[in-house]
């Protein structure tokens, strides 16, 4: 069976997918996950996951963010105020601008 | 774990789902996880009815845009709350529908005029986004990953909130009254949104000692005013002359008799009359679509809900 493999860097952090492993069992599939992706990356912790456990939708089959024009649900368009008064709203102006514009190059 | 192992180890996010927390942990925890999504659900209801009193079509897309982002943030919260293990969602929305559960004081008062949304879309979120971004380092790693996601989204609400004022301030000289008597009448409760001053509390504070809490109230408080003072100022509101607020070195401190601690404390209890219609609102909404959860908890429970019931080979 194929094991789709999650690696958490750091206490806190989020895993992310980084990999898979084909293993007999749950038990082994952790232990090659260590060996494959836990050893030269810094790992706190590793999830396993059966991969006909996963569901999957992708951008061919689903319009990620809808098909109508949803900027009002943005920062961007209500520039007649500033976000710089206060260090948390900058830094969620910031987040948003950069998701934003990770969209529009994909 | 026992609790001088946790007090010690306490930092950002550094306990989840898969620590043996103490029992007085995980009941901290939940209290103030479940307070923080009762309060995003009961501020969407607040804001709802803008949805079809917003004076343009603007306004109205992102009324609903935010309010769907709020109860949103309920739902993230009550995973987080869930994932201590001390209660389900279930239980904590038929206590709120009960009126046991409990929400921020600003949540309990009716807001029916379009010149008091600014109050809660700037003001009452701003203060709820110092608070949020200090818990982005709160020691319960499930809260902290709630906060990404609702700090990221809040910038919107914030600025969409001074939108409205900005247009307001600058508008007629109705609309500037309006305005201004809004912002006297919601003043006080904002000021008292962090709660009474917690000089004697802090040192013996458990969810501070733990990590939960990263903050306190008079911090808080004080980082608030900062910021937004100046720009109640710059869209020409008065600050009113009660509650007394002492302005030095550029710190403000409020003088607390002046607010009614009173009133506070009876809303706090879910007993104010206003607050009481919110939750009784709420509640008969929670129970006219008891059909759709209904329907899914049958769905999921005949086993058929096309997730694989087939065990991986253990
Ligand atoms: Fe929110
Ligand atoms: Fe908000």
């Amino acid at each position: 069976m194929i094991w789709e493999v999650f690696r958490q860097e750091q206490a806190g952090e989020y895993h992310t997918h980084c990999g898979n492993v084909h293993a007999p069992d749950r038990e082994m599939a952790l232990t090659f996950a260590q060996i494959q992706h836990g050893r030269r990356k810094p790992t706190h912790s590793l999830w396993v996951v059966p991969q006909p456990e996963v569901s999957e939708v992708d951008d061919e089959a689903a319009t990620f963010g809808g098909t109508t024009d949803k900027s009002y649900r943005w920062v961007m368009p209500y520039n007649r105020v500033d976000p710089e008064f206060a260090e948390e709203i900058a830094e969620s102006e910031a987040e948003q601008r950069d998701a934003d514009e990770q969209r529009s190059e994909g | 774990m026992d609790l001088d192992t946790v007090k010690e180890r306490a930092g950002p996010r550094e306990f989840g789902p898969g620590d043996d927390m103490p029992e007085e942990y995980r009941k901290a925890a939940t209290r103030m996880i479940q307070f923080h999504a009762n309060s995003e659900i009961m501020g969407a209801y607040l804001e709802k009815p803008f949805i079809r009193q917003s004076p343009s079509l603007d306004r109205k897309l992102a009324f609903s845009a935010k309010t769907q982002d709020e109860i949103g943030h309920g739902q993230l919260l009550y995973r987080a709350a869930e994932s201590l293990g001390v209660k389900t969602r279930e239980q904590m929305l038929d206590e709120l529908a009960a009126g046991e559960g409990k929400f921020l004081n600003c949540f309990h008062y009716p807001m029916t005029e379009w010149q008091e949304t600014p109050m809660i879309a700037f003001f009452v979120d701003g203060a709820a986004m110092r608070r949020q971004a200090t818990l982005k380092r709160t020691s319960w790693e499930p809260y902290a990953h709630a906060m990404d996601k609702i700090c990221f989204e809040e910038g919107f609400h914030i600025k969409h909130g001074e939108d409205i004022m900005r247009e307001l301030a600058t508008g007629s000289k109705r609309g500037q009254e309006l305005l201004q008597e809004a912002f006297e009448e919601w003043w006080p409760r904002i000021l008292q949104f962090f709660g009474p001053t917690d000089d004697d509390s802090t040192h013996h504070d458990f969810s501070a000692d733990v990590g939960l809490k990263r903050m306190g109230n008079d911090e808080l408080r004080q980082a608030f005013l900062n910021a937004y003072i100046p720009k109640a100022e710059k869209y020409g509101l008065e600050i009113p002359e009660k509650p007394r607020i002492v302005e030095e070195d550029g710190t403000y401190e409020v003088i607390e008799e002046d607010l009614d601690w009173e009133e506070f404390f009876t809303v706090a209890k879910n007993e104010y009359p206003s607050g009481r219609e919110q939750i009784n609102g709420r509640k008969e909404a929670q129970e006219a679509v008891a059909w759709v959860r209904k329907s899914l908890d049958d769905w999921e429970h005949a086993g058929t809900a096309g997730a694989s019931t087939q065990r991986a080979a253990d």
